[in-house]
């Protein structure tokens, strides 16, 4: 029976013949048909292997695919549905790997490191920027015998436009490692170099990376690693460099154009016409406390508008920077706000580009320690707590699942971080929390976790690469980090 | 009955009975929070205008207390994270509390909710003793967990 139903189906999935009369039963299931119309989609999918003109990398921090999920499941579910079902913007790209995310040194990654894999194409130590991993961190000695080619000077050497887009400060990790070369990535401004460090501050490489056409535009924040300690901003807030320098100042001198809030980013020029945004002393506010500062799909948009001025095509690196520090404080309803700003984000880029001629990738360079516990029915809120299945119906029931204590519980947590039961006034013991589903949904809850620490971290385990456009293809499989760098750059350079 | 256990009862009698809800300003449902005081630009509320110089209660978390025996701690909305891979220093947010307590401070630890009441003050003062400049704040206040 088994062989017969089993060639039954793949007559029906060659296309054309029906299911006979000894038809599977399911075959006007609505799961069975979704399906059998994404196969025919997929099955249609054919490489690309044109050059690419443009390359797009867009990085949310710190959101693996478990981060990825709850923050489907928000969207879906502020749209009105289980959230299950939803689908986010990037997981409708045809093409689809995992990474492997350690450091050389480091089983649980961090940024610089990462970023310097995608960046550059080499995995390299924790914590340093554009370097290999012979350099010693902090050594600033080093750096000139352990540079690596960054993004930012291998596109211009194509002829391409670059742009540097981060919700982070433009000189945190992520995005340095697209232009700059540090032995650490604290190096942001002058005064956190060691004491005869030659190697110039990562503000200041940005700078002058803008203003050697290494850089076409630059928006995110860190005002305060451009301006000298005695000088305030458009906020009133002090500066941190001790050398004196406004590099504010020499970049509008320069030529470039200077924006920090939303008036004058919808002022500024997209005519190609070097751009640099700084909207916030430190990082640019979360989404869902953002106030006059531009959101990730607005920089996206502007960023390519400019950059589609240069003949020859662009390369953009766009990373969601505070979907990271949202997770790094436990605090998942800001992570996922984010996570749909970064999603909104991706589909910009898609809306303004061609898969023709243009390779998006889509990732994020590390998940964190997240968790997700059951059993929650459909539609129990991602954020709230884990709510009984019913097992006469779909939607979840209104009773929440309890546990061994008796008390409800979330349906995501965290392994460690600030959320943690146990205390230092009760020895480092403690017990769960009472917990009601308005406390758990509340915008500046707190997942409970398990092991104490003032901040939640990274975690090692694996990120998925969604992508589109010219070679996208050949990200599928489980792949190291460092490859997502050579397939943009073999899609950019292919004859 | 140590200090703590004094202040945390004498806070728990205080938000039943002692403080009726005309002269201890709390949601219907529970105390104010902290967001509540301020706009995203971070400028006052509306509602932190009309109620400066009136007892409110708000919910929180203290941040590690700046040194010891002192009256004085800082409420932040969520545990005081200290980030590492956020952060190459430690910095405070920009939406926090300060409190200035009736007692010497007990310490609770970063991680436990606490509910606070004290008399709101709004407008920029620098600390004397400890040069801790704050926005907002609650005097005379009292504390314990929520």
């Amino acid at each position: 029976m088994k062989t017969i139903i089993s060639s039954t189906l793949a007559l029906a999935l060659t296309g054309s013949v029906a299911f006979a009369q000894d038809a599977l039963p399911q075959q006007d299931n609505d799961w069975f048909t979704a399906a059998q119309a994404q196969l025919e989609a997929k099955a249609a999918v054919q490489p690309n292997t044109n050059k690419a003109k443009n390359v797009i990398i867009l990085i949310a921090d710190g959101n693996g695919v478990g981060t990825n999920y709850a923050t489907r499941l928000f969207d879906g579910q502020q749209n009105g549905n289980y959230g299950d079902e939803h689908v986010l913007h990037h997981e409708t790209f045809p093409h689809l790997a995992l990474a492997k995310t350690y450091n050389v040194n480091a089983q649980t990654p961090d940024s610089a490191g990462t970023g310097t894999a995608m960046h550059s194409g080499v995995k390299t130590k924790a914590g340093v920027i554009g370097v290999d991993e012979t350099l010693n961190r902090g050594d600033c000695s080093q750096v000139e015998g352990a540079t690596v080619a960054n993004a930012a000077e291998i596109y211009t050497a194509m002829g391409k436009a670059v742009g540097v887009i981060s919700t982070a400060r433009l000189t945190h990790a992520t995005p340095a490692s697209a232009y700059a070369h540090s032995a650490d990535r604290n190096f942001e401004d002058n005064s956190k170099l060691p004491e005869g460090c030659q190697v110039p501050d990562i503000a200041t490489q940005m700078i002058e990376a803008v203003k050697a056409g290494r850089v076409d535009v630059a928006l995110g924040g860190g005002r305060r690693h451009f301006i000298p300690t005695d000088v305030t901003d458009e906020e009133g807030k002090g500066g941190k460099r001790t050398d004196g320098k406004n590099l504010i100042e020499e970049a509008k001198a320069a030529g470039v154009q200077y924006v920090f809030d939303d008036a004058s980013f919808e002022a500024a020029k997209l005519d190609g016409t070097p751009l640099v945004g700084l909207f916030e002393s430190s990082h640019m506010k979360y989404e869902a406390d953002r106030t006059g500062e531009p959101s990730l799909a607005e920089m996206t948009e502007a960023a390519i508008k400019a950059l589609q001025n240069n003949e020859q095509g662009f390369f953009l690196t766009v990373e969601a920077g505070r979907v990271d520090h949202a997770n790094h404080d436990g605090n998942l309803a800001r992570v996922v706000r984010d996570g749909v700003a970064f999603a909104e984000a991706v589909a910009k880029a898609d809306e303004l580009t061609n898969d023709e001629d243009t390779l998006i990738i889509v990732t994020a360079d590390h998940e964190h320690a997240i968790a997700f516990q059951g059993y929650a029915g459909r539609g129990s809120d991602i954020l709230g707590l884990s709510m009984k299945i019913n097992p006469a119906g779909i939607e979840a029931l209104d009773e929440p699942n309890t546990a061994a204590d008796n008390k409800p519980y979330t349906t995501v947590g965290y392994l460690n971080g600030s959320g943690s039961i146990l205390t230092e006034d009760q020895d480092w013991t403690g017990t769960r929390p009472a917990l009601t589903q308005e406390e758990a949904t509340d915008l500046d809850y707190v997942q409970q976790a398990l092991i104490p620490m003032s901040s939640e971290t990274h975690s090692g385990e694996d990120v998925a690469i969604y992508a589109k456009g010219p070679f996208a293809h050949l990200l599928n499989g489980t792949v190291e980090q460092n490859f997502v760098f050579h397939v943009m750059h073999h899609a950019a350079t292919a004859e | 009955m140590d200090r703590r256990q004094l202040l945390f009862s004498g806070l728990g009698l205080g938000l039943t009975t002692g403080f009726s809800l005309t002269s201890t300003a709390k949601a219907a449902d529970g105390p104010l929070k902290l967001r509540e005081l301020y706009n995203k630009d971070r400028s006052f509320s509306e509602l932190a205008k009309s109620l400066a110089g009136h007892r409110i209660a708000v919910d929180g978390f203290m941040a590690p207390p700046l040194k010891a025996e002192i009256s004085f701690f800082v409420l932040t909305k969520k545990p005081m994270a200290v980030c590492p891979f956020c952060e190459t220093e430690a910095e405070w947010p920009e939406d926090i509390l300060a409190i200035y307590t009736k007692r010497t401070v007990e310490v609770i630890s970063f991680n436990r909710k606490i509910e606070t009441s004290g008399i709101l003050e709004l407008g920029t003062l620098k600390d004397p003793d400890t040069g801790f400049v704050s926005r907002v704040r609650l005097v005379d206040a009292v504390y314990g967990l929520a």
